[in-house]
């Protein structure tokens, strides 16, 4: 479903991605961890090309999205980012948050999108804020908006870009339960993320990215318990 | 010090009519100032250099020239080229290019100033920079360059001064011709004075009022 080769990216003289493989299937769930700066926020960004990458291929669904003819806009449909920072939209109540999308882009009735948000917002928990404005929520509840109006795009795929990194430690379990629901749902989802119980629970794969590059990968049991290199053993010691 | 309560009073009525001109005149020109100003910056931030290099330029050129000369330039010497415009038109023309280039500017302040994080947000979801510009960023820059707007249509009123140079009938004009008729300077003075006042205050303080609530909003 996403396969990344050698995908390299340079801002100015910072090499920031330096050569990168990756592939994850349909329905996987792909946990990207290791220190900040590592390159994890590049990867994501890369792939729905909010990144222009320096070189190397992105297919997603064997369609090759570097390519520059390719339409990206209608990629980013079916690619749903989650934010570290949410970036919902401060003058759009909640419910105009997550169907402004639907209706502007893939241009769904008014009505039929509203339906659909609703039922999203049930599903993560929020039916009672649908009027409110982001700025009246805490950063949880933003975050579950957040994931709301990505899906209200149906997408295929989610990132998620270090999705409770910004949110206090008491709420990002609700946050963390609606990814949690999507995973057991079948979801193809890549997860940059500090909480290394969260990636072990949830992933089924890990890749472990220091200094732009890969550095380990493999299922999380073998890497949560029996790491071999010797940097992602000094990163999980410090994290744990 | 000459002043005549009967002349001030008896300029009133005239003065009224010379500030309604300037009102006229400053509305005009804000409105089409507006609506120049936003595809300015629309160019001026754009990727493409021959959008960006001329919105450039003529902001520099604007900015660093005087409107007086701006006016001069548009009434006495486009007639050369066979371009005649009335006093009027010549006032609205050189006001609304001014005025165009300063709120260039303060929209694209306000356009920057919008975090980076909304415009990403609204392209991951498959928007195009056009949608995301309509929908999400120009109306949260717009809320936020009210202020500023404000304060460039309150400079406006007193800049559309400088059409009284192209025989415009606007309120400093009216005074000064009270002034020849009358042989009185402070009478008609003091009028326009307080006519100027009473229109720019309340704008100021809209300004500062719609800062204060901006600051409370975000």
């Amino acid at each position: 479903m996403i396969k990344v080769v050698d995908l390299h990216k340079k801002f100015k003289n910072l090499h920031v991605l330096k050569g990168i493989n990756l592939e994850v299937k349909k329905g996987e769930v792909l946990a990207l961890i290791g220190p900040s700066g590592g390159g994890k926020s590049t990867l994501l960004r890369c792939i729905n090309r909010l990144e222009e990458p320096t070189s190397g291929k992105i297919y997603i669904d064997g369609v090759l999205i570097t390519d520059p003819k390719v339409d990206i806009n209608k990629i980013r449909q079916k690619v749903g980012m989650v934010f570290q920072l949410f970036n919902l939209f401060p003058h759009l109540s909640v419910i105009d948050n997550i169907t402004l999308a639907p209706i502007k882009v893939k241009k769904i009735k008014p009505e039929e999108a509203k339906e659909k948000a609703f039922e999203l917002l049930k599903r993560v928990g929020l039916l009672d804020k649908a009027y409110n404005f982001p700025s009246q929520l805490s950063g949880g509840q933003q975050q579950r908006v957040a994931i709301a109006r990505a899906l209200a795009m149906e997408p295929d795929i989610m990132l998620f870009d270090e999705p409770t990194s910004s949110i206090d430690p008491e709420m990002t379990k609700e946050v963390l339960d609606v990814i949690r629901q999507l995973a057991l749902e079948g979801m193809t989802m890549i997860i940059a993320t500090h909480e290394m119980g969260f990636a072990r629970e949830v992933s089924d794969w890990v890749i472990f990215l220091d200094q732009g590059q890969i550095v380990e990968q493999g299922p999380p049991s073998q890497i949560f318990s029996s790491p071999k290199e010797e940097r992602t053993i000094s990163f999980l010691s410090k994290i744990l | 010090m000459d002043f005549r309560l009967d002349l001030f009073i008896e300029a009133i009525p005239y003065l009224f009519k010379g500030a309604v001109i300037t009102l006229r005149l400053t509305l005009i020109s804000v409105s089409i100032g507006i609506f120049l100003g936003l595809i300015l910056s629309l160019a001026r931030i754009s990727k493409r250099i021959v959008f960006r290099y001329p919105a450039t330029l003529y902001i520099e050129i604007i900015r660093g020239t005087p409107l007086l000369m701006q006016l001069l330039i548009i009434y006495y010497a486009l007639p050369s080229i066979g371009i005649n415009l009335p006093a009027i038109t010549a006032a609205i023309s050189g006001l609304s290019l001014n005025s165009a280039a300063y709120v260039g500017e303060i929209f694209r302040g306000g356009i920057q100033s919008i975090e980076k994080g909304q415009m990403e947000a609204a392209r991951s979801l498959g928007m195009t920079y056009w949608q995301a510009m309509r929908y999400i960023i120009l109306p949260q820059a717009f809320r936020r360059i009210l202020p500023p707007l404000t304060n460039e249509f309150a400079s406006m009123l007193k800049e559309s001064s400088l059409a009284s140079t192209l025989a415009v009938s606007e309120l400093l004009r009216a005074g000064r011709e009270l002034v020849a008729w009358k042989a009185n300077v402070f009478s008609p003075f003091i009028g326009v004075t307080l006519f100027y006042l009473i229109m720019t205050v309340p704008l100021t303080r809209l300004s500062v009022y719609l800062e204060k609530r901006l600051k409370k909003g975000d």
